[in-house]
């Protein structure tokens, strides 16, 4: 099963999908993932610069190569889908990076296990580094996000989120993953950047198996006969529903 | 290679029109040979049954690769086709969809079959707008009865006025409606408007060589039991099954040929494999390319004989361009929230649907626009895929409560209404550019009218009005109809670039669908259509080329032709 080991140094996203990797990203985002207003800065004056960076924001301004591999085509096998149909980018970092953040937005329940547990990340990884329009400005927002988070981090801690206890997590967590009218102006971006990866992130769980049987799907099932239709129990919630709104079938 | 089959017709293109005139005249005994631009395709090895979207990539997501997403039939195709682009006029946005496999877009439509009424058919009589059909519903109604036998159609005699009645016995049951379309229903029938089932080329009872529906696996996948109607599990292997027919695929035409006399007598084909040029000879051709590929066609035919391109005498192949309009608006329906989950796939699209219902206000001058729509409905506990619905916040536990809380509380209200052909609309051969093949491409002209805007206006408040009865609120205003009317060609339902007519002055075919100027030249797609209904065209297009091939066969017969 694919999850985040935790070690001394911080944590690791361990995948249980063999992937053809390629390591690019790391030299593509030290780069560039360097916070702006913190270049040139005296080491002494750190702790200042950053109670007020934390107040006008930062955003990682990142400029990344563009995929340029071809996707599936036109006439892709049906039957049986590629299961890697173009090279994964995450870096091992950002990998697990996104491993940690989609087992805070879909953690373990009981018998149900969490996001990591079903390969998340890599589906995230598969999304990211796809090379159509979608996943490419996905791919910007959400490796930006990730950057930031790190860049907090180290701001807030002076440590990558990785190395972060859980505690001081959530306090991150907290800021940026409630995307609303009261958002506070600093965290808009990540927070509409963080709702993108949210939404990836559970649709992907909702894709396993074990993350559709959690929703409650229950069709893809060949029925003999004819449909039944709604249940007893379904059409008493409508009923009850119909009552409510002043309906009647 | 057909030394050894002296065909009397050839068809091109083996869509919804082809195979059914293919079909009809194999029937009939006559040899047939099909071309077929697209690869060859079998949905009986080839359908994705039961593949789940986790099992795709990006989650089955859509891209310009499989634009309606990873397991969509369509093969080589979409709203790009590789190495054959189409241009559009300055300030025209027209999106074509073509499909290049055999079979055409009949392996994934959505298999919505609807009768066009008397009243769909003489619209120009009514309120002066548009062209009127050369026939009567009367006329078409026993050739609807035949095609909805043959194509295997789900549904129930309605009674409406926009609905005409199928003969007794006809129809097949429909699949009982699921909760979010009886919380529909019942919403809309306070507003004095019916909900009533879907008409649906999907067998409810086994038929042929084909299975009933087991009620799972999304139609637009294609289905490889059989039970939605596609012509590469029904018609084509019935027509193979004679020996009237052959078929030819990768097989691009090219244009169709005359003789020095500008006489008819054969068409040149790319075949693609080799992309030598084939000349093949022809007694009768029927054009069946899909509309705007059948008038592409025409207008690259030209001659000496017919210099502004084959059968367009009239100048009007080409023109009249009409799709569906398309809008939509869908809300969160709290009374649907954590609701009981059951299975809720069904034939896997609508069971129930609003048909236009306003027939009479129209006739008493209380609506500002002329022609009809209806709504297609979008909820329901869908399989997973790329997306969640719903505002979320936060995370952990409270996150999936959200998401569940969301899971099967949408309705979506599509429209889907009648256009009307109007003179910006039209499509032309645009000589700077070729496709792969060298044949020049068509270019599209576009700009909805005051009509088609007014009735999505309409259509925007009374979705509002349905939803708002649900329980909906609504914190934005509508969009105005610019913004949410869809972009022509986006429906899929093009039709009218040869219309059919009483003239051969103001149309390109007979009501048979016999071009006006080539007697040994027929158009058997959705190009002979002199108007275009909401309801989508492709039953009409197959009754048309059942009608229609078989009066062909007759004239073949009788030695007319
Ligand atoms: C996603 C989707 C949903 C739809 N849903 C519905 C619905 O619910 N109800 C409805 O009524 N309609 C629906 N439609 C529309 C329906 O598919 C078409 O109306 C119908 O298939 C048209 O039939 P046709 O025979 O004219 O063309 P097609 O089915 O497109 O077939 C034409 C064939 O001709 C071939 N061809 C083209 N040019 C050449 C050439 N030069 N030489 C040789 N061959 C050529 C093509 O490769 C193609 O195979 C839908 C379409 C799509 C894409
Ligand atoms: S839902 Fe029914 S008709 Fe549609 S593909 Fe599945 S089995 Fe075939």
């Amino acid at each position: 099963m694919a999850k985040v080991i935790k070690n001394d140094k911080g944590a690791l996203y361990q995948s249980t999908i063999s992937r053809r990797e390629s390591l690019k990203w790391l030299g593509v985002l030290s780069a560039s993932a360097l916070l702006p207003s913190l270049v040139g800065c005296d080491v002494n004056d750190k702790a200042v610069d950053v109670a007020k960076e934390a107040i006008k924001g930062h955003w990682p301004d990142l400029s990344l190569p563009p995929i340029s591999v071809k996707g599936y085509g036109k006439d892709p096998d049906m039957i049986i889908p590629p299961s890697s149909p173009w090279p994964k980018t995450l870096s091992a970092e950002h990998l697990t990076l996104v491993a940690i953040l989609a087992d805070i937005l879909v953690p373990r329940d009981g018998d149900v296990p969490s996001a990591t547990e079903v390969n998340v990340p890599d589906v995230i990884d598969e999304w990211v580094s796809a090379p159509y329009k979608r996943q490419q400005d996905d791919r910007l927002t959400i490796l930006s996000m990730l950057v930031w988070i790190d860049d907090e981090s180290t701001l807030r801690f002076a440590k990558g989120f990785a190395g972060l206890s859980s505690v001081e997590q959530l306090m991150i967590m907290d800021d940026v993953a409630y995307h609303t009218d009261e958002t506070p102006a600093q965290y808009k971006r990540v927070a509409a950047a963080f709702s993108r990866f949210r939404k990836l992130a559970l649709a992907a769980f909702f894709c396993s198996p074990e993350g559709t049987k959690d929703l409650g799907y229950v069709g893809n099932v060949p029925i003999a006969g004819d449909y039944p239709g709604p249940t007893d129990e379904a059409m008493e919630h409508l009923n009850k529903a119909l009552a409510n709104l002043g309906l009647a079938l | 290679m057909m030394k050894d089959f002296d065909y009397q017709v050839v068809v091109v293109g083996s869509g919804a029109g082809g195979a059914m005139a293919a079909y009809t005249l194999a029937k009939a005994g006559h040899k047939v040979l099909m071309l077929e631009a697209g690869r060859d395709y079998d949905p009986k090895t080839e359908t994705p049954m039961f593949k789940t979207n986790g099992q795709a990539p990006l989650m089955g997501a859509g891209n310009v690769d499989k634009d309606f997403g990873f397991y969509d039939a369509t093969v080589d195709g979409g709203w790009t086709v590789p190495n054959e682009p189409y241009t559009t006029g300055k300030d025209s946005d027209f999106l074509w969809w073509r499909a290049r496999m055999l079979g055409g877009r009949t392996n994934h439509w959505g298999r919505y079959s609807l009768r066009f009424s008397e009243h769909d058919f003489k619209g120009k009589s009514r309120d002066g707008l548009g062209a009127d059909w050369p026939f009567e519903y009367q006329e078409l109604a026993p050739w609807y009865d035949k095609t909805e036998a043959l194509v295997g159609i789900c549904g129930t005699n309605t009674g409406l006025d926009d609905m005409p009645d199928s003969a007794e016995g006809v129809l097949q049951p429909p699949p009982k409606p699921r909760v979010p379309e009886l919380l529909v229903a019942a919403a809309a029938k306070k507003l004095g408007i019916p909900a009533v089932p879907m008409h649906r080329a999907v067998l409810t009872r086994p038929k042929d060589d084909r299975q009933a529906c087991f009620y799972a696996t999304p139609c637009g996948h294609g289905c490889s039991i059989g039970a939605a109607f596609q012509t590469t599990t029904s018609l084509i292997p019935m027509a193979l099954a004679t020996g009237n027919l052959k078929i030819i695929t990768d097989a691009m035409v090219r244009k169709v040929d005359v003789d020095s006399k500008g006489k008819v007598n054969g068409l040149t084909y790319v075949d693609k494999k080799t992309s030598q040029d084939i000349k093949i000879p022809a007694k009768v051709v029927i054009l069946a390319a899909s509309a705007c590929e059948s008038a592409r066609l025409l207008l690259n035919s030209k001659s000496e004989h017919h210099p502004n391109g084959l059968a367009n005498s009239s100048m009007q192949v080409g023109r009249n361009i009409m799709d569906s309009t398309g809008t939509g608006l869908g809300a969160h329906i709290p009374a649907l929230e954590g609701r009981p989950i059951y299975n809720e796939d069904g034939h896997t699209a609508n069971h129930l649907f609003i048909p236009w219902w306003g027939h009479k206000s129209q006739t008493k001058g209380e609506l500002d626009f002329p022609r009809g729509y209806h709504f297609e409905l979008g909820t329901g506990f869908r399989a997973p895929g790329a997306g969640v619905s719903g505002d979320l916040q936060g995370y952990g536990k409270s996150l999936k409560e959200q998401a569940k809380k969301h899971y099967g509380a949408g309705v979506y209200l599509a429209l889907r209404g009648e256009m009307l052909p109007n003179e910006h609309c039209y499509m032309e051969i645009d000589e700077a550019v070729r496709d792969k093949w060298g044949i020049p491409v068509a270019k599209f002209h576009w700009k909805w009218s005051e009509h088609e805007l007014k009735q999505v206006e309409h259509g925007l408040k009374t979705a509002k009005a349905i939803l708002e009865t649900m329980g909906a609120t609504f914190t934005e205003p509508l969009p105005s109809a610019e913004q949410a009317i869809l972009k022509g060609g986006q429906i899929i339902h093009e039709v009218g670039s040869t219309r059919m007519g009483e003239s051969p002055k103001e149309s390109v075919t007979n009501q048979y669908g016999q071009t006006w100027d080539c007697d040994n030249v027929f158009v058997m797609d959705a190009g002979v259509f002199a108007s275009n209904p909401h309801k989508n065209c492709t039953l009409t297009i197959m009754t048309l080329a059942m009608r229609n091939a078989t009066w062909l066969a007759e004239q073949l017969t009788n030695g007319e032709l």
